[in-house]
């Protein structure tokens, strides 16, 4: 079954977990890939994490005792999931350009 | 030194309710609890806090709620204060105003405001059925005792009128949130 598409927020989410990070972290990171552009609100970003990890497309990591924050991690199924969007992404790109005479 | 105000919002006034407390910490008095009517503000420097209050299904000491308030706390917004009602709560959580400048915005996609709405609709339904059912009960003491005994039941009248009251404001204010709703969801449509 063709996988429909991630929204904005997830995609950029999973792309920030290609190393471990917690919650703010992953806000922080995903403005700066976006140049400030998306901002991670808590409840979304919470919703969203807890959704990933029930898809197992990514993995809380066990507390660090020091910093009491919870990281989390991409999968390997979250990182095909990533790659398929990325391939739907560029299609769209790709065709994009050739009907609106662009690259 | 804590100072005490009795106000009363309802449940389709928490966003009146929320800038009042705001405008209260611009003044330097900062919420520390929230009773029913009674609110306690402590006095700090001004513009030290932003508040944001959040409706929420299950109680405050529900599980899913403890970890949603854990993960706040990791990202600077601190539970003040709560309310708890039947399958709900209501959470005062605040923030540095330094970090968070611009308010604290916690759903940034339109299907986490979706879901806010329908949690907010599906309380706001219960009411409509609570008022409506105690309302219809007092009502029929009123008139049967009207009837059978003659008797003028004026505990019972201001209470049909309070219930009444409530259930009309309680189905204006669900009309609302399900108009929110269907909004969000055309948006979707075009938009994520």
């Amino acid at each position: 079954m063709p996988q429909t598409a991630l929204t904005e927020a997830v995609f950029y989410i999973m792309l920030s977990l290609q190393k471990p990070l917690h919650g703010y972290g992953i806000i922080q990171n995903v403005e700066k890939l976006s140049n400030g552009r998306v901002k991670l609100a808590a409840g979304t970003l919470y919703g969203a994490l807890n959704s990933l990890v029930d898809k197992g497309w990514i993995d809380a990591l066990p507390e660090n005792p020091e910093s009491r924050k919870k990281e989390y991690v991409i999968t390997n199924s979250g990182k095909t999931v990533l790659k398929e969007e990325l391939s739907r992404l560029s299609e769209l790109v790709d065709n994009g350009n050739r009907l609106l005479g662009g690259n | 030194m804590l100072r005490s105000f009795y106000k009363v919002f309802f449940i389709w006034q928490l966003e009146k309710e929320q800038a009042w407390i705001n405008e209260m910490a611009q003044h330097g008095y900062s919420l520390k609890h929230a009773g029913r009517l009674r609110f306690d503000f402590e006095e700090t420097e001004p513009d030290r806090y932003i508040y944001k209050s959040i409706f929420l299904k299950g109680s405050s000491g529900s599980d899913d709620n403890i970890k949603y308030f854990k993960f706040l706390e990791e990202m600077g917004i601190n539970v003040v204060c709560y309310l708890n009602y039947p399958g709900t709560c209501w959470v005062y959580t605040r923030a540095l105003k330094e970090d968070y400048p611009d308010g604290i915005e916690l759903y940034s996609d339109i299907d986490s405001k979706i879901n806010y709405q329908k949690v907010m609709a599906g309380y706001l339904v219960f009411l409509i059925i609570f008022t409506l059912l105690a309302g219809l009960l007092n009502l029929s003491v009123v008139i049967i005792a009207a009837k059978a005994q003659g008797r003028f039941m004026t505990l019972n009248i201001i209470c049909t009128v309070i219930c009444f009251s409530l259930c009309i404001a309680s189905f204006i204010a669900a009309v609302k949130a399900y108009a929110n709703i269907k909004k969000l969801k055309k948006e979707r449509q075009l938009h994520e």
